[in-house]
């Protein structure tokens, strides 16, 4: 389990949002893992916590599935790292979640916006 | 999966070269770098579960612990080498005899004939054969041609008719290359194989015109096929001779059709022939016709098929007609008080009739087997519960160190499953020599081997007997808990008083199981004693005997020249004492039987006892040669010959029988014509004639050159020293004579009367070897038991001795403990052994099921046993040293 401490309005992911979250991640081209989970932190506003062992996990069911692709290469300031970038499939696979997610976002929105019936 | 698989160590170096980034990253935004280090590795989280989730994901993790325990439990069993083969053997044995009795089982009592559908096939049976009538082979099972002719045209009931006679009584001379051989020979009907639905390996099979044209031409069996012609591809149209008349070889029939002779293999069959050469049983032609013209010969055997929706009961009412009538073709009406024969159908098994003769000592058999398993299984059980007491600290540490009591039971079961993967392949190869040498005791040369039924039926014991092992140990294995890593004190483990009982119970059954098979093991024995010093009332010793059938004879004064010369020129060999022939070989089983009148008239017997007489044809010097006194007149000699007046040998039974209170010479067996007028000459010692065991019967000789027909005989050699090294000699002589005729069976005389008691001498031998077996069993399951109570016992002992128990109070409270359970196992097992031996008592010759002498001498043998067995451990225990014993604790 993550011992470090957690800043009160970081969430925990909801189940299934991390794969969504990775393949938008790597839309504009590859990233090694640990860029994507730092982008994920920053541009959620460092709402979420993103478990670094999960995310791990997460990338190699995805390239399990050959909706991203990996290979060893060098970071900006020459680390060797694992880049990993989208495939056909997983760019599929992104526009279909996207989607989802969308209609998913925009009924739970209506549900709770509702007036209060009685 | 097709891709290599990512290996732990890259994703380890993945995760590193995140921690290295995100310091990296911190260090940028102004973090120190001792800092930014740590700061990466704590957001990161625990790294080593991220690898460990990495190495389970998508992998078989129940199949990768159960090779860890395959591998850990393969090196266990190889640290106890004495217990793990101690534990292989007992399972191989008691599975392996129960495969192989089960196996002989299913192929004798089960199996059906490999035929096409085989529940539609029937072999045809008769109550017997009308008075008149005679009758070669099996009463039950021997019809007539007119029968076979009548039933044929019934299509109606039966589909199918085929009708099939042996060639010889035994076997027949063929010739393939240079040198006579013997084979088993049927002839059949044309639809013989059409009709079963046996399909053929190679060439073709019969048709209908083979039969009406008589064709000269022969199906083999695969069996013989792969045998004696090594499968040749290019056998069919290769010539065989079969008693000197050739055939053209047509097919192969496919592997696994045996023939339908019960017991036998047919090595091949001919289409059925109207010729002397190849009559049915190889019989002459009477006055010139052959089986099919004498209507009331009942030679023919015959398997039928049932027409789609009729029952055997129907067909056999439906038909009963038919059958009285075809029966009594050329007898004229049945005689006053005669009862017509009464037609009925049999179940197509493989083994015909062979549930009457094996069914029970078979059912037996199955049922020591049985026992020994048990005792196997209960010995194996308390071996691993034992030994698994012993682990019970190994256990425990594991316990303590979080292993779940489901991966504990797991290991277990693993290792059961081991030992017992050892053990079945073992009792399986020990199956399938046991099968065959079951068969070749018991002279039965159709396989026995075990089929897919009784492997699954194994296999399902041997999964049974692997839960078992894996989960009786169970309990004492994790009953000490987590706790008792922490303790070492010996007097706490495994001395739980309930665990002791179980064992002594166990102990005490198998002692008296082992009473039960002793028991009936050494009645048995007994028997088998008994059956084999049976007095037969004749010199078996230097007797050889063989069959020599001699082909191309047509008149009896031909058959006879042959046979003089014949004895003549053996004779004349060295080293050979007295030579004879005889028409029935004695021990074989084969008699003639008939109601002779005495004087011209029906035999009359004080107290209307039985009139029924045994016959034989016998050549000169017949009672000389055999070793059988003469005790009034003379027997055989020169003086008798074909022209002569015709004279005969009666046995004393006979004499005292039919002719009581009068001197029997010159009294006359029939006496109505000049033609068949038969004179007493000699009165001979009773002996024995078909069997070992036979109740005596009264007996009359023939001379054999008096018959007036030609006949197959069997010569006797009497010879100095072993009579089977003058068999090449003997060979000799008859291919001087002949080059087509074959020695047929060729054994001593002690070996054909040993063969007519083999199923009670195979059934005996097997008994004593499972009674000792058992034996063995028990003696190294209470030798296993008790040394491990012993052993459990050790602290204590010590502290006995230390305060000043002496040695042999020590070894006396050891033998107290195992005498009492032998006591009990006794109490026990005597009942239950009176109860078997009862089951027994029809297989018994010549003792009681009651017999006291095989009571003691179990109940003395087991006694034996356990002291034995409980000797060593307690010598050991007595000679424990007290200072070691007390600083185990």
């Amino acid at each position: 389990m993550p011992t470090q401490d957690r800043s009160d309005d970081r969430i925990a992911l909801l189940q299934g949002t991390l794969d969504l979250l990775i393949l938008k991640t790597l839309l504009p081209g590859p990233v090694h893992g640990q860029g994507v989970a730092r982008r994920i932190q920053r541009q959620s506003e460092e709402v979420f916590f993103v478990d670094h062992g999960s995310l791990y996990l997460a990338l190699q069911r995805l390239e399990d599935k050959k909706w991203i692709s990996a290979k060893w290469g060098l970071s900006e300031n020459n680390r060797k790292a694992r880049f990993y970038s989208l495939t056909a499939k997983g760019r599929e696979q992104l526009v279909e979640k996207i989607s989802e997610w969308r209609r998913l976002a925009r009924a739970m929105a209506m549900v709770l916006d509702a007036p209060l019936e009685d | 999966m097709f891709w290599r698989r990512r290996s732990p160590d890259d994703f380890a170096e993945e995760i590193r070269s995140h921690l290295e980034l995100e310091a990296d990253e911190l260090q940028r935004e102004g973090v120190s770098e001792r800092e930014a280090h740590w700061k990466a590795m704590r957001e990161f989280g625990n790294v080593r579960a991220a690898q460990e989730r990495f190495y389970m994901k998508g992998r078989w993790i129940w199949l990768d612990k159960v090779m860890r325990d395959v591998r850990f439990g393969m090196r266990s069993l190889w640290k106890t080498p004495g217990f793990t083969v101690t534990a292989v053997l007992t399972l191989a044995l008691g599975v392996g005899a129960n495969t192989a009795v089960f196996s002989v089982m299913n192929a004798v009592l089960l199996k059906s004939l490999p035929v096409e559908d085989p529940q539609s096939v029937v072999y045809v049976k008769t109550s017997g054969a009308p008075r008149r009538a005679n009758n070669t082979g099996d009463w039950q099972t021997s019809l007539s041609y007119p029968v076979y002719d009548a039933l044929r045209r019934e299509k109606k009931v039966l589909s199918d008719v085929m009708a099939y006679v042996p060639l010889a009584n035994d076997k027949i001379g063929v010739r393939i290359g240079a040198q006579p051989e013997e084979a088993e020979a049927d002839m059949v009907s044309g639809n013989f194989f059409s009709g079963l639905g046996v399909k053929m390996a190679r060439g073709r099979g019969f048709i209908p015109s083979d039969e009406t044209d008589h064709s000269p031409i022969a199906v083999l069996s695969a069996k013989y096929w792969t045998a004696r012609f090594a499968s040749d591809p290019e056998v069919v149209g290769k010539t065989i001779y079969v008693k000197g008349v050739p055939l053209t070889i047509a097919g192969v029939a496919a592997a696994g059709f045996e023939g339908v002779e019960p017991g036998h293999s047919t090595d091949l069959w001919i289409p059925l022939q109207n010729s002397e050469a190849l009559n049915a049983w190889g019989a002459p032609f009477r006055k010139g016709k052959s089986y099919a013209e004498v209507p009331n010969w009942w030679c023919l055997r015959m398997v039928a098929r049932l027409a789609p929706g009729v029952s055997r009961a129907q067909a056999a009412e439906r038909l009963q007609g038919v059958f009285k009538a075809a029966a009594y073709i050329s007898l004229g009406a049945p005689l006053a008080g005669e009862k017509p024969p009464v037609l009925s159908f049999d179940e197509a098994k493989n083994f015909p009739g062979y549930e009457e003769e094996w069914g029970k000592p078979l059912r037996m058999l199955m049922a020591m087997v049985g026992l020994v398993l048990l005792i196997a299984m209960t010995n194996i059980v308390m071996l691993l519960m034992a030994r698994n007491a012993t682990r019970q600290k190994e256990f425990s540490l594991r316990l303590a160190l979080g292993a779940q009591r489901g991966e504990l039971l797991r290991q277990l079961l693993v290792e059961s499953l081991l030992l017992v993967t050892l053990g079945g392949a073992l009792a399986w190869a020990f199956a399938l020599g046991a099968t065959r040498m079951l068969g070749i005791w018991a002279h039965i040369d159709s396989s026995l081997s075990p089929d897919r039924i009784v492997l699954l039926a194994t296999l399902v014991v041997l999964l049974l007997s692997a839960v078992l092992f894996g989960l009786a140990p169970f309990r004492t294995a994790v009953a000490g808990g987590a706790e008792l890593a922490l303790k070492t004190s010996a007097a706490t483990s495994g001395t739980d008083a309930g665990k002791t009982r179980t064992g002594k119970i166990v102990v005490a059954l198998q002692m008296a199981l082992c009473v039960v098979l002793l028991v009936g093991g050494g009645l048995l024995v007994r028997t088998l004693q008994n059956l084999q010093n049976i007095p037969l009332g004749i010199r078996t010793e230097g007797l050889l005997v063989f069959g020599v059938s001699q082909p191309n004879a047509t008149t009896g004064t031909q058959s006879v020249q042959f046979y003089e010369e014949l004895m003549r020129r053996l004779r004349a060999l060295p080293g050979v004492e007295a030579v004879t022939v005889m028409g029935n070989r004695v021990g074989s089983g084969w008699s003639n039987n008939n109601n002779a009148m005495v004087d011209g008239k029906e035999p009359q017997v004080a107290g209307g006892g039985s009139t029924m007489q045994r016959n034989n044809y016998v050549g000169a010097d017949f009672f000389h040669t055999l070793g059988i006194p003469i005790v009034m007149g003379r027997e055989f000699t020169e003086v008798d010959t074909p022209t002569s007046q015709q004279v005969a040998v009666v046995s004393e039974l006979f004499a005292q029988r039919f002719l009581p209170n009068v001197n029997p010479l010159g009294h006359h067996i029939n006496g109505n014509s000049k033609k068949d007028d038969v004179v007493i000459v000699g009165v001979a010692k009773n002996n024995k004639y078909t069997s070992m065991n036979e109740e005596p019967i009264p007996m009359i000789w023939y001379h054999y050159a008096q018959a007036g027909e030609p006949m197959a005989m069997h010569v006797e050699m009497h010879v100095n020293g072993d009579p089977m090294s003058m068999l090449p000699s003997a060979r000799k002589v008859v291919a001087s004579m002949d080059p087509n005729i074959p020695l047929v069976l060729p054994m001593t005389q002690r070996a054909q009367f040993e063969q007519s008691i083999s199923q009670q001498l195979m059934f005996a031998r097997l008994a004593e070897f499972f009674g000792v077996l058992a034996v063995v069993l028990v003696a190294t399951g209470l030798y296993g038991t008790l040394a491990y109570r012993v052993n459990m016992r050790t602290a204590e002992i010590g502290v006995r001795m230390a305060v000043g128990a002496r040695r042999g109070q020590v070894v006396w409270m050891i033998l107290r403990d195992s005498l009492i359970l032998t006591g009990v196992g006794v109490l026990v097992g005597v009942p239950l052994a009176m109860l078997v031996a009862r089951a027994l008592s029809t297989s018994l010759y010549g003792v009681k099921a009651m017999d006291a002498m095989s009571y003691i001498v179990a109940v003395f043998g087991v006694a034996m046993v356990a002291l034995a067995a409980s000797a060593v451990p307690a010598g050991r225990a007595a000679s424990v040293d007290p200072l070691i014993a007390l600083r185990a604790e």
